[in-house]
C-alpha cells in the first residue's frame, strides 16, 4: 500500500511561509495533481514528500510509516524534474541505470529492465547517445524512463512537460496518461498547467500561498468551484466574474443591469460567476440583454466574443461559424443552470438550495 | 542512525573543519599583525598578549629605511601603469568585443602567453636594455614592465565586461547617426565604467605587489615597498618588529581594494576560463 | 574611420605593448642565450657561443638539475597538494551555509597577500626561537621541536611547498567554489532521489561535471608553481644551500648575482618549454568555450 500522507505540514523560510500547515491525503494508485501559480507552494510540497525539503512542522507519512527522517533515496520513490536532471556525461543508457547501479541491482538485472523502460518510452535507438544529442522531448522520456525502471511506492513530477513546445505538450501528455495508467502508481504532479490538471488527474488540490483552496476531481474543480481563486483559476478562457447585489431573486450588476434570475434572498454585494460558454449569443433584440461587442476572436474552434456592458466585459462562447464586427449589438443570455455566487469578501462560495 | 540524525552530524563536522580552515588562513596574517604593534624585545618572544606600540610605525619611516620614499615609488609605479593600461586595453578590448579580426585568434593566445612566461625569462634583455638607456633604478623603467605584466588581465577582464554589455544599445545610437567612436565614448564607457573600475584596481593590486622586475631593475632611487622588505636586516638578524609594521602597510591597502572587487577576482585571475 | 580598419587601430596600442614588453624580451633573451660572458666586463657579450650554454646546463652543471628536481618535485606536490586541500574546502563551503559568504571574503585576503610578503611571514613563523608555527609544530610533533626547519634542507622544502600551498589555496578555492555552484543542481537532486549516497553523488556526479573547471585549476597552478621565485627569494633565498632552489630562483642568481647572463638565458628558455605546453593546454581550454 503506498499512500502519501501530509499532517499538518508547514514551511517557513524567516517570515515567509511556503506551505501553511495543510493537510492531504494521496490515495494508493491515485494520480493526484499539485495545480496553482508560481509560488503557491506546489513545489515545496512535492519536495518535503520527496525529502528534498524538511517540513518546518508536520509529518509526512509514506505507505504506513512516517518519513520525515528519512533521506530521500530511502523513500522509495522517484522523481522527474522540471529540468529532467539527466547526468550529462553519461549515456543515456548509464543514466536509465544508474537508480538499479546505485542500489546494488544484479548486472545481469540491470540490462533487460533498463532495456526495457527505454522500449516503454520509445527510446530504444538512442540508448548509446549522451543527453546533449537528444531534443528536449526525448531527454524528457529519458528521465520517466529513469523513473520507471525501478518500481517504487511513489512517483514525483515537477512540472515535467513546462519546458516542452505546445504541440509536444500535447502528445506527451497522451503518453504520460497511457503509461501511468499501465504503471498503477501512487503519483503525485506538479503543474501550473490547468489543461494538464485537468486531463491527467483523478483528483486535483489547487493551491494558492501555500494553502490547498480545494481538494476533488477534475470534474468537481471544474463545475463546483469552491471559491473564487479556483473559480477564475480553472478554465479557458477563464470564469465571467461580474460584480452586483442580489434583489429580489435577479442578479443585477453594479451599473444596473438585471441580468439573470438567480433565485435566494437579497444580497447587497455578491460576485456572478458564468463560464463563456454559458452565456448565448443571439442577434440584437433577442436576448435578456443588449451589449456591444468589445473585441471578436475566431479561433477557429469556436469564436470568443467580448462585449461591454457599463464598466465590465464579459466573454461570451459562441459557434464558429459565428461572425461580428467590434461595436455590433448582441443579445445575450445567461444560462441559469450553471450560475454560481460567490462573496466577494471572504471569496467562499454561496450555496443556497 | 537516522538520517537526520546522520546529517546533523555531519554537519557539526562541517562547522569544525570550516573553523579550523579559517584559523589557519588567518594566522599568518593575524601573527604579522600583531608584531608589528610589538616592541623590539617583545617580538623576539612567543608572547599573545603585550603592551602595543606604535613606535614601529614611524620608525619604519625615518632614516635609514625611508618607507615613506618607498611609499610613494610604488603608489607612482602601480598609479601611473594602471593610468596607461586602462585605456590601451580597453580600445583593444572593445575591438576584440564587438569585431571579427583576422589573426584574432593568434593575438588573443599571445596575449594570454604573456602571462605565462616567467618573469625570469623576459628580465635578463630588460636588465641589458635598461642598463644601456639608462632606465635602471627609474619609476618610468618599472612603469614600462609593469604595463607588460598587467596588460593581458586588462584585456581579458575588460573583454569580459564589454560582452555583458548588450549591444542593443549601440546598434540604436549608430541607427540614429554617431559614429562607432562616438558610440564608445558616450555610450560603452560609462556603461563599462564598473568594469574599468574593476580591471583598474585589480592591475593596481598585481602592480603593487610586484617583485621581481623591481628586485632586478632597481637599487636606490625607484625601490618599491616589496623590495622594501629586504631592508630590514639587522646585525643580529631580521628586525622582524619593523619588519611587520612594513608588512601591513603593504598589505593594507590592498586587502581593502581586493575586497571591492572580490566578487570578480576569480574572473579576473582565470582570465575568463571561469566565471 | 570605417569600422574595418578602426577595430585594427584600437588593437594596435595593446598589441604593441605587448609586444615590445613580452614578445621581443623572449626573442633577445633567445639571442642572449647564445652568447657568453660577463654582464660586468665593458664589451658585452664577448662572444658567441653557439649552443654551448645549454650543452653546459644538460652535461656538466649539477647545479642545474637540481633545481630541475627541486622544481619539479615541488610543482608536482604543490599543485597536488592545494588542488585536494582546495576541493575539500569548496566542497565544505559550497552548500551555501552561512559560512560560506564570510569565509569567502576570508579567503580574498591571504590572496591580496603578495608572495614576496607570505615568504617573510612564514620565515617568521618558522624561526627557531620564536616562530609561531615551529613552536606549534614542535608541541605536536616532539622530535621536531629541536630541529630548526629552515636549516633543514628537508624541511626548508617542506615550509616553502606550506607556504606556496597556504598562498594558493584561497584562490583555487573561490574558483572551484565557482565551478561547483555551476553544476545544475537537480543532477545532485536527482542521484539522491536515485539511490546514491553522499559520496556516490560525489563520485559519480559532482566530480565528472567539474572536470572542466578542475583542468583549469590544476593547469593554472601548474604554471604558477612553476613560476615560482618571490616567496622562495624571500623566506629562504634558495637554502639551506641549494635545496629549495627552483629554476626561477637558480636563473636570477646566476644571471644577477654571477653576471652569467648568457647561461641564465639559456636555462630560461629551457624552461619556457614546459611553459608553452602548458599555455598551450590553457588556450585550448579557454578558446574551446567560445
Amino acid at each position: 500500500m503506498a499512500q502519501v500522507l501530509l499532517k499538518n505540514i508547514t514551511k517557513r523560510w524567516g517570515d515567509f511561509v511556503g506551505v501553511d500547515n495543510q493537510s492531504l491525503e494521496v490515495k494508493d494508485k491515485e494520480f493526484l495533481v499539485l495545480l496553482g501559480p508560481s509560488g503557491c507552494g506546489k513545489t515545496t510540497t512535492m519536495r518535503m514528500i520527496a525529502g528534498l525539503e524538511e517540513p518546518t512542522s508536520g509529518e509526512v507519512w509514506i505507505g504506513d510509516r512516517v518519513v520525515n527522517d528519512d533521506l530521500p533515496k530511502d523513500r522509495d520513490i522517484a522523481m522527474v524534474f522540471q529540468n529532467y536532471g539527466l547526468y550529462p556525461h553519461m549515456t543515456i543508457y548509464d543514466n536509465i541505470a544508474y537508480p538499479l547501479k546505485v542500489r546494488g541491482t544484479p548486472k545481469a538485472d540491470i540490462k533487460p529492465r533498463v532495456e526495457k523502460a527505454a522500449e516503454q518510452v520509445e527510446l530504444t535507438e538512442f540508448l548509446q547517445r549522451k543527453p546533449k544529442a537528444l531534443s528536449g522531448g526525448q531527454r524528457q522520456r529519458v528521465a520517466l524512463a529513469r523513473a520507471i525502471v525501478r518500481k517504487p511506492r511513489v512517483f514525483l513530477m515537477d512540472e515535467p512537460l513546462s519546458n516542452l513546445d505546445a504541440k509536444l505538450r500535447v502528445t506527451m501528455r497522451a503518453e504520460l496518461k497511457h503509461l501511468s495508467r499501465q504503471l498503477q502508481v501512487t503519483t503525485v504532479y506538479v503543474t501550473h498547467d490547468q489543461i494538464e490538471a485537468m486531463t491527467l488527474a483523478d483528483r486535483v488540490a489547487v493551491m494558492e500561498k501555500g494553502v490547498i483552496q480545494q481538494l476533488g476531481t477534475p470534474d468537481e474543480i471544474y463545475n463546483d468551484p469552491e471559491n473564487l481563486f479556483v473559480a477564475g483559476f480553472i478554465g479557458s478562457p477563464a470564469m465571467n466574474l461580474i460584480n452586483g447585489s442580489v434583489r429580489d431573486g435577479y442578479f443585477i450588476t453594479t451599473g444596473g443591469t438585471q441580468l439573470v434570475k438567480v433565485g435566494g434572498g437579497d444580497r447587497g454585494s455578491v460576485v456572478l460567476g458564468v463560464r463563456a460558454e454559458d452565456v448565448d449569443i443571439h442577434n440584437a433584440g433577442q436576448g435578456d440583454i443588449d451589449v456591444p461587442v468589445y473585441a471578436y476572436e475566431n479561433t477557429g474552434e469556436s469564436v470568443m466574443l467580448t462585449v461591454q456592458f457599463g464598466k465590465q466585459r464579459i466573454i461570451a462562447k459562441g459557434d464558429r461559424h459565428l461572425r461580428k464586427e467590434m461595436d455590433d449589438v448582441v443579445g445575450l443570455i445567461v444560462n441559469p443552470e450553471h450560475l454560481y455566487l460567490f462573496d466577494p469578501e471572504t471569496g467562499e462560495r454561496i450555496r443556497q438550495d | 542512525m537516522t538520517g537526520k540524525q546522520r546529517k546533523r552530524f555531519w554537519n557539526t563536522i562541517q562547522i569544525i573543519l570550516i573553523v579550523i580552515a579559517a584559523i589557519i588562513m588567518i594566522t599568518p596574517i593575524l601573527w604579522i599583525f600583531l608584531a608589528a604593534f610589538k616592541t623590539h624585545v617583545d617580538v623576539y618572544q612567543l608572547k599573545l598578549f603585550f603592551t602595543p606600540t606604535f613606535e614601529n610605525f614611524s620608525t619604519v619611516f625615518d632614516a635609514p629605511y625611508n618607507l615613506g620614499d618607498k611609499l610613494i615609488n610604488s603608489t607612482i609605479v602601480a598609479g601611473v601603469t594602471v593610468l596607461f593600461a586602462i585605456p590601451i586595453a580597453t580600445c583593444a578590448a572593445y575591438s576584440f568585443s564587438r569585431f571579427k579580426l583576422r589573426f584574432e585568434t593568434s593575438m588573443l593566445v599571445m596575449i594570454l602567453a604573456t602571462q605565462f612566461v616567467p618573469a625570469v625569462v623576459i628580465i635578463l634583455p630588460f636588465f641589458v636594455m635598461f642598463r644601456d638607456l639608462g632606465l635602471l633604478d627609474t619609476r618610468i623603467g618599472l612603469i614600462l614592465v609593469n604595463l607588460a605584466i598587467v596588460m593581458p588581465f586588462a584585456i581579458w577582464m575588460i573583454k569580459g565586461f564589454i560582452d555583458g554589455i548588450p549591444l542593443d544599445t549601440e546598434e540604436a545610437a549608430m541607427v540614429d547617426g554617431s559614429t562607432r567612436i562616438q558610440v564608445i565614448l558616450n555610450i560603452v564607457l560609462p556603461m563599462a565604467a564598473p568594469g574599468l573600475f574593476t580591471a583598474g584596481i585589480f592591475c593596481f593590486i598585481i602592480a603593487w605587489n610586484e617583485f621581481l622586475f623591481a628586485l632586478i631593475l632597481t637599487n636606490k632611487d625607484a625601490v618599491t615597498l616589496p623590495i622594501g622588505l629586504a631592508l630590514f636586516k639587522g646585525e643580529e638578524g631580521d628586525l622582524w618588529n619593523l619588519l611587520s609594521a612594513a608588512g601591513i602597510i603593504i598589505m593594507l591597502p590592498m586587502f581593502v581594494l581586493a575586497l571591492i572587487i572580490r566578487k570578480h577576482f576569480v574572473q579576473g585571475m582565470t582570465m575568463g576560463a571561469v566565471r | 574611420m570605417r569600422d574595418n580598419k578602426l577595430k585594427y587601430v584600437l588593437v594596435l596600442p595593446a598589441i604593441l605593448v605587448v609586444f615590445a614588453t613580452a614578445v621581443w624580451p623572449l626573442i633577445e633573451s633567445l639571442r642572449l642565450s647564445f652568447t657568453v660572458g660577463r654582464l660586468t666586463k665593458p664589451n658585452f657579450p664577448q662572444g658567441y657561443l653557439g649552443w654551448e650554454n645549454y650543452t653546459w646546463a644538460f652535461l656538466e652543471e649539477p647545479a642545474f638539475w637540481n633545481s630541475v628536481q627541486v622544481t619539479a618535485v615541488y610543482t608536482i606536490v604543490t599543485v597536488v597538494l592545494t588542488t585536494v586541500l582546495a576541493l575539500g574546502l569548496a566542497l565544505l563551503l559550497a552548500p551555501g551555509g552561512k559560512f560560506r559568504g564570510g569565509m569567502q571574503t576570508l579567503l580574498i585576503l591571504p590572496f591580496a597577500m603578495s608572495p614576496a610578503l607570505i615568504g617573510v611571514s612564514f620565515r617568521f613563523m618558522f624561526n627557531p626561537e620564536f616562530g609561531l608555527f615551529d613552536s606549534f609544530f614542535g608541541i605536536i610533533f616532539p622530535p621536531l621541536a629541536e630541529i630548526s626547519w629552515l636549516s633543514d634542507p628537508t624541511l626548508a622544502f617542506v615550509v616553502v611547498v606550506m607556504a606556496d600551498v597556504w598562498g594558493w589555496i584561497p584562490f583555487l578555492t573561490l574558483v572551484l567554489i565557482g565551478g561547483l555552484a555551476s553544476i545544475p543542481q537537480d543532477t545532485i537532486e536527482a542521484a539522491q532521489v536515485d539511490g546514491a549516497s553522499g559520496w556516490r553523488v560525489f563520485k559519480d556526479i559532482t566530480l565528472p561535471q567539474l572536470l572542466p573547471v578542475l583542468a583549469v585549476v590544476l593547469i593554472l597552478k601548474a604554471i604558477f608553481s612553476l613560476k615560482t621565485f618571490d616567496q622562495v627569494y624571500m623566506l629562504t633565498n634558495g637554502g639551506p644551500g641549494t635545496a629549495t632552489q627552483t629554476l626561477s630562483h637558480y636563473i636570477y642568481f646566476n644571471g644577477m648575482k654571477y653576471g652569467q647572463i648568457g647561461y641564465s638565458s639559456a636555462v630560461a628558455w629551457l624552461m619556457v618549454i614546459p611553459m608553452i605546453f602548458l599555455t598551450y593546454l590553457y588556450a585550448k581550454h579557454v578558446f574551446k568555450k567560445g
